[in-house]
């Protein structure tokens, strides 16, 4: 008995304290360590901010080059066969400009005739008058706990810590840690991402939760509110981030688990480019 | 006899490339488009089994710093990743200090405790010391994956430490 404690001992001490060879380092000084990093990281000392915030933005760069060969070869392929369909996507886009034209006639009115009726109303919006950032998207890396993205702007363009992020005009998630060249997007459908939103003829309010999953959820809606589909969602603005309007996406009138979802315009497996939106933050400044 | 011995030095960085590529790059085995609940640990068989079997290939050091470099890029907290690698790598030195024979069975099942115990020690810090939420059902399944590929990532592992690296196990 005594025998099989010594054993056990001995391997759990070796285990621990074992060098030697490709092992620099034992196990024991290595956890440690990792706990020290990981502590001085968490309670988020000055000078840890500044360290994390340089590793960050070096990481991200080389995670981007490092990621490359994965994004050229789709992007050759795909470039390969669009060649082949150029004349007849030539037409396409023709006719697209064409619709986007009378379309943008269309929004000229109704924006002048919103100013028009915003003045009446006396509540002139202090986030219209915003700055937008276009920047690229350097790592979307898919996890299955975290669902965000690395952008390649930072406080270094004004970037802040809870800036709304769309994509062509709709919303697909806020800034949650400002780099001095990198940020990172918690997005729409990340289970840590809440929103206050407006639906339907009614503007009624709810809250849109990311459930992990590709369509987030609605929450918190009005008691006996039936959600039929196709309705679209915006947001609220209520929490004095979101421009109040922005679009966000459409409800499914699914039922079960599945209940209350909203499909988003925007794909958030789908972004190369995204915008920043620069406004002035009331309540997350960083 | 230098390009054979160049050769073997390429092969036998592979699993350490591998786990570094993994860390820091957009490939990753998160693979919901596939099927909804489909997500595994490949870093973690990767650090297990090596440390089995070839101690002399996979650093330490080399496990905690993919783990720092996962961290950044996953935006966890810093370090949390790489106590985890260490818990299971600290599995595997144990089992392996202890037994002589390893077979596919054997290493399946220790695996499993390995794995329970670099999970529960990921999440509860993440969850008492994090504003970050995370799904316990996407941790259970994560789990299961992770335990229910390791077979084939074993048979995988084997075949490539047979024709390339040699020689017998640790």
């Amino acid at each position: 008995m005594a025998v099989s404690r010594d054993d056990f001992s001995i391997a759990f001490r070796s285990a621990l304290l074992q060098r030697g060879g490709a092992q620099k380092f034992s196990i024991l000084s290595l956890i440690i360590s990792a706990i020290f990093i990981f502590f001085l990281d968490v309670y988020g000392f000055t000078a840890m901010k500044t360290v994390r915030s340089v590793v960050n933005d070096v990481v991200f760069r080389i995670s981007y080059l490092a990621s490359s060969p994965v994004r050229i070869l789709p992007t050759a392929n795909e470039g390969l066969a669009k060649h082949f369909y150029l004349k007849k996507e030539n037409e396409e886009l023709r006719q697209v400009i064409e619709k986007y034209k009378s379309l943008e006639l269309n929004l000229e009115f109704l924006s002048n005739e919103n100013k028009n009726l915003r003045k009446i109303l006396d509540s002139e919006n202090d986030n219209s008058q915003k700055n937008i950032v276009l920047t690229k998207v350097l790592i979307d890396k898919n996890s299955p706990f975290l669902k965000s993205i690395i952008i390649n702007k930072g406080t270094k363009a004004g970037v802040l810590k809870g800036m709304p992020v769309t994509k062509n005009n709709y919303l697909i998630g806020r800034i949650v840690d400002a780099n001095y060249m990198s940020s990172r997007v918690l997005l729409l459908t990340d289970l840590n991402s809440r929103i206050p939103v407006t639906l339907g003829q009614n503007d009624s309010q709810a809250i849109l939760s990311g459930s992990g999953l590709p369509n987030p959820k609605l929450e918190y809606l009005p008691e006996g509110y039936e959600i039929t589909e196709g309705v679209s969602v915006f947001a609220s603005g209520k929490e004095g981030i979101f421009a109040p309007g922005t679009p966000i996406g459409k409800t499914k009138a699914n039922k079960g688990k599945y209940s209350n979802e909203v499909k988003l315009f925007v794909d958030p497996n789908q972004l190369s480019f995204v915008t920043v939106h620069l406004i002035r933050l009331n309540k997350e400044k960083n | 006899m230098s390009k054979f011995n160049f050769l073997n030095k390429i092969y036998n960085i592979g699993p350490v490339f591998l786990l570094y590529y993994l860390s820091i790059s957009e490939v990753d085995t998160n693979l919901e488009k596939i099927f909804e609940i489909f997500t595994f640990n490949l870093p973690i068989i990767i650090i297990y089994f090596w440390i089995l079997k070839r101690p002399s290939i996979m650093g330490t050091g080399h496990i905690f710093f993919s783990g720092l470099i996962n961290d950044v890029v996953m935006g966890f907290p810093l370090g949390i990743s790489s106590l985890s690698n260490l818990v299971v790598c600290f599995f595997s030195n144990y089992v392996r200090n202890k037994s002589i024979n390893t077979t596919i069975a054997s290493d399946w099942f220790t695996f499993f405790i390995a794995l329970i115990f670099a999970n529960i020690v990921f999440f509860s810090l993440l969850n008492n010391f994090s504003d970050t939420i995370i799904s316990y059902s996407k941790i259970s399944y994560n789990t299961f994956f992770t335990l229910f590929l390791f077979p084939i990532f074993w048979l995988l592992f084997t075949i490539y430490q047979m024709n390339f690296i040699g020689g017998k196990d640790a």
